[in-house]
C-alpha cells in the first residue's frame, strides 16, 4: 500500500504560537481556561445532533473523548493551541452563541465559516475529533455502547485493544 | 565488552535475511532497533493507536526530516512536524514489514538492464545492474518458502522465469468483486493477474494462516500469518540462541579506525544513556533514508563527509515509487448489496501487461497496477466525507452522507506503481541546523522526480480507469503525483563496480570499508515497478550468503 502524505487539514501559519488558553477538562478552577473545551463541546453538539438513527455527539461521548486523548504525549500540540484558539475566535465573534437555540447555534457556526478559512479549518478539526470519538474503539473513552459502530453497521477487526495506544 | 561477530543496526526486511541466515549458520549476532518489540499478542486492531498517532514511529518532537520541495523554480525546505508528515515507517522489531500489505511482485528481467533495454533518458542517472535476474531468482524462490508467499502463477507476456512452478501456499480467499474484475478483464482482452501475497493460507511452523480480519495493511498480524521480517525470520532466528536484539536504540554513528567500522554508538531512547557495541562485521538496514543518515552523520578523519562517502555517493540518487491511486465507488447496481459487503476476503487482483508500454512506435519501461479495497478504517473513511465541493458539511446532512456511505457503497482503489527514475535532485543530506533530541542531525531529503515518471503514470492509470469503467464503477477519480509515497523508499547507497560513482560493491559491500554491508532497499541503483519488499528479502538473503562466504574464507 501506498502511504500518501495528507495533512488532515490545513492549519499551518494559522496558529498562534504561544496563545495563553491551555485546553483543560471541565472543573479546572480559572474560569478563562474552562471556556475554549465549553465551547468545543457545545460545539461538537452542532456538528453531530442527534438524528432519526444517529446517536448524537453527547451520546457518544465525543467531549469525554477528546478530554481522555488531549492529554495524551501523542495528541498534536499544535491542535491542541489551534482548538483553544479557535474557541476565542468563536466567541469573539459570536458573544452569545452558549445559550442560543439549537437552531440560532447552527446558523452563528456557519457565518463564523464563511469567508474565514482559519474558522473553518477550526469547525473541520473539531469534526475530525468527534469522528475519531464516534469510530474508535471505546476503550478511548469515546463510541459509547459502540454506539457509533452500531449506527453504521461498521463490525470492527479483533483482537480489540486491551491497552490504549498500544502501550506494551 | 563483549565483541559479536556481526552487528546488524535494523530490524526490518533488509535486516532480517542477515539475521537469519547468520545466526542459523552459527554466527553471534546483535541487532539494535530503534523501537520496542511487538509480537502477535500485542498487535490489536487499533486504528487510533496505529494510523492516528506516532506510536509505532518515533514522535516527530523528538525526530524528524526535512523535506525539500519545488516551489515556483526554487527549492523550498520545510520540517516534517510542521505539516505533521512523518518519513518514519514501522520503527519496531521486524521494521515496517510488520506493516505492509504484502502484496508481492518480483521484479522482472528489464530491471536490471533497464538503461542497456531502453537507454538513457536525459536528466535521469539510469544504470544497469551489476547482478541480473537470475543471480537474485534463488533467493525469490527462498523467500516464498520462508517469509511465506500464497498465490497461483498467472502466465502473462513479461512473467519473470521461476524456478518452482507454483507458490508453496495457495492462494486467500478472494472476494466475490474478483469476478467482476475477471469478467471485465476478459471482455478488454487484459489479463487479470492474481497478485501473489505475504500472507499465509495455511499455518507454517508457529504461525497461524491469515484469519481475514479485515485490518491488514498498516496494523500489526495477531495470527503471525503476514510475512513480516519478525514473525518469519526473527522469532526462529532468536531460537538459535545466536541471536541478541536490543530494542529502544537509536543508533547515532557508527566509529572508524583504518577504514573498518569499529563501533556502533548507540543511545538508548528510554533512559537516554549511550553505549557502544563491537563487532567484526557492521550491516546498517534502516531504511533508505535513515540509513544514508547514519553513514552522513558518521564522519572521520578518513571519511570527513561520511562513512563509505568519499565519492560523495551516500545519499544520492534516493528513489521512492512513482504513479499513485485511483478510486471508484460500487453499489448495488454492479452486484448485488450482500456479495459487495463481504468482509475480510481479498481482492488479488493486479495488471501486468503494461510492464513495457509500446507508444508511438516507442518502446519504454511501463509498471503494474494493484486493485485493493479502501481500507477498513472508519476513522479515515468518515473523515474523507467531510468536504464536498470544497464546503464543509455538518449535521444532517453529514449524518446522512456517512450512513449511505458506509451502507451502501464500497470504494475500490487501485494504485499505480512505475519506475521513479534516479535523478541529482532527489537525494538524502544532513544539514546541522536541523537535529533530533539527541543532537543529532537530521535527514534531509529532497524529493524531486523525473517528468517522465508522470507521463508512465499517467498511461497506466488510464488502462486501470478502463477496467474500472467496464466494472460499472461510479465516480472514478485518478491522481498521477510527483508527491512520493513515505514508505516506499529505496536508492541512495547504490551498488556498482566503480567506486567513483557507487557507494557498495556487487555483494553490498562498502568500497570503501571492509566490514560494512547496507542490505536495506538502498543499494537500488533503479527501482523497477514493484514494491520493493520482496526483492529487499532476496537480497539481504544474498548478502548473507556472500558474508557467510567470505567469512569461511
Amino acid at each position: 500500500m501506498k502511504k500518501i502524505i495528507t495533512r488532515r487539514i490545513f492549519i499551518g501559519s494559522t496558529v498562534l504560537a504561544g496563545t495563553a488558553l491551555a485546553l483543560l477538562p471541565q472543573g479546572a478552577k480559572t474560569s478563562i481556561r474552562v471556556e475554549p473545551f465549553k465551547v468545543i463541546e457545545v460545539v461538537q453538539k452542532v456538528l453531530f445532533p442527534k438524528g432519526l438513527k444517529a446517536p448524537s455527539a453527547s451520546e457518544f461521548g465525543a467531549t469525554s473523548y477528546l478530554a481522555t486523548v488531549s492529554t495524551h504525549s501523542s495528541f498534536w500540540r499544535d491542535d491542541l493551541k489551534f482548538l483553544s484558539h479557535g474557541a476565542t475566535l468563536l466567541i469573539k465573534k459570536e458573544r452569545d452563541f452558549l445559550t442560543m437555540t439549537p437552531n440560532s447555534k447552527d446558523k452563528a457556526l456557519r457565518n463564523f465559516v464563511s469567508n474565514n478559512s482559519k474558522g473553518e479549518n477550526w469547525v473541520a478539526l473539531i469534526l475530525f475529533y468527534t469522528l475519531e470519538a464516534l469510530l474508535s474503539d471505546p476503550i478511548y473513552g469515546g463510541n459509547k455502547n459502540e454506539l457509533g459502530w452500531k449506527w453504521l453497521n461498521h463490525h470492527t477487526g479483533q483482537p480489540q485493544p486491551k491497552v490504549k495506544f498500544a502501550q506494551l | 565488552m563483549k565483541k559479536y561477530d556481526v552487528c546488524i543496526v535494523g530490524s526490518g526486511a533488509g535486516a532480517s535475511g542477515v539475521a537469519y541466515t547468520l545466526a542459523l549458520g552459527g554466527k553471534k549476532v546483535i541487532m539494535l532497533e530503534r523501537g520496542g518489540f511487538y509480537k502477535e499478542e500485542d498487535f490489536s486492531k487499533d486504528e487510533i493507536a496505529y494510523c492516528k498517532r506516532d506510536i509505532v514511529t518515533p514522535s516527530l518532537r523528538e525526530s524528524y526530516h526535512t523535506i525539500e520541495y519545488l516551489s515556483a523554480n526554487r527549492w523550498v525546505k520545510k520540517t516534517t512536524y510542521s505539516d505533521e508528515s512523518s518519513f518514519f515507517n514501522g520503527n519496531i522489531v521486524g521494521g515496517s514489514s510488520n506493516f505492509m500489505s504484502g502484496y508481492f511482485h518480483r521484479l522482472k528481467p528489464v530491471d536490471f538492464k533497464l538503461k542497456s533495454t531502453y537507454g538513457a533518458i536525459k536528466g535521469a542517472n539510469i544504470v544497469d545492474w551489476v547482478i541480473d535476474y537470475d543471480e537474485l531468482e534463488p533467493y525469490y524462490e527462498k523467500v516464498e518458502r520462508l517469509v511465506g508467499v500464497s498465490g497461483k502463477v498467472t502466465p502473462y507476456k513479461y512473467h519473470e522465469p521461476r524456478s518452482t512452478k507454483e507458490f508453496p501456499y495457495p492462494p486467500l480467499h478472494e472476494h466475490p468483486i474478483t469476478k467482476l474484475i475477471d469478467k471485465s478483464c476478459k471482455k478488454l482482452n487484459i489479463i487479470a493477474y492474481k497478485t501473489p501475497r505475504a500472507i499465509l493460507s495455511k499455518s507454517k511452523d508457529k504461525r497461524n494462516s491469515c484469519y481475514y480480519s479485515n485490518y491488514c495493511g498498516s496494523y500489526g498480524c495477531s495470527s503471525g500469518a503476514k510475512g513480516s521480517a519478525r514473525a518469519s525470520l526473527l522469532q526462529p532466528a532468536l531460537k538459535t540462541g545466536n541471536l541478541t536484539i536490543i530494542t529502544h536504540a537509536f543508533v547515532k554513528k557508527l566509529d572508524e579506525k583504518d577504514a573498518k567500522v569499529t563501533g556502533a554508538i548507540y543511545v538508548d531512547t528510554q533512559t537516554k544513556k549511550e553505549h557502544r557495541i563491537q563487532a567484526d562485521l557492521f550491516v546498517v538496514a534502516g531504511q533508505a533514508v535513515e540509513t544514508c543518515r547514519l553513514l552522513l552523520n558518521s564522519k572521520s578523519k578518513n571519511f570527513p563527509n561520511g562513512l563509505a562517502n568519499n565519492s560523495n555517493q551516500v545519499g544520492k540518487n534516493l528513489l521512492f515509487s512513482a504513479g499513485g491511486v485511483g478510486t471508484g465507488q460500487f453499489d448495488a447496481s454492479t452486484m448485488s448489496l450482500k456479495e459487495l459487503m463481504v468482509e475480510g476476503l481479498f481482492v488479488n487482483r493486479s495488471l501486468c501487461d503494461w510492464y513495457e508500454i509500446e507508444d508511438k512506435n516507442i518502446k519504454m519501461k511501463g509498471g503494474i497496477i494493484d486493485f485493493l479495497f479502501e481500507h477498513n478504517n472508519p476513522i479515515s473513511k468518515a473523515s474523507k466525507q467531510k468536504w464536498e465541493d470544497g464546503k464543509l458539511l455538518w449535521g444532517e446532512e453529514f449524518q446522512t452522507k456517512l450512513l449511505k456511505k458506509f451502507t451502501t457503497t464500497k470504494q475500490l482503489n487501485f494504485e499505480v506503481f512505475n519506475d521513479w527514475l534516479p535523478t541529482d535532485n532527489c537525494f538524502v543530506s544532513v544539514d546541522e541546523k536541523y537535529r533530533d533530541i539527541y543532537g543529532v542531525p537530521v535527514a534531509n531529503i529532497r524529493i524531486g522526480s523525473h517528468p517522465h515518471d508522470i507521463k508512465v503514470g499517467k498511461i497506466l492509470a488510464k488502462k486501470a480507469k478502463s477496467v474500472m469503467q467496464e466494472m460499472g464503477a461510479k465516480d472514478i477519480q485518478t491522481s498521477i503525483s510527483s508527491y512520493p509515497p513515505a514508505n516506499l523508499q529505496a536508492g541512495g547507497c547504490r551498488f556498482g563496480d566503480d567506486p567513483k560513482n557507487s557507494v557498495l560493491d556487487k555483494n553490498c559491500q562498502a568500497h570503501e570499508v571492509a566490514n560494512l554491508f547496507i542490505t536495506d532497499g538502498s543499494f537500488m541503483p533503479t527501482g523497477g515497478s514493484v514494491t520493493y519488499t520482496w526483492t529487499i528479502y532476496a537480497n539481504s538473503f544474498r548478502v548473507a550468503d556472500a558474508i557467510l562466504k567470505q567469512k569461511k574464507s
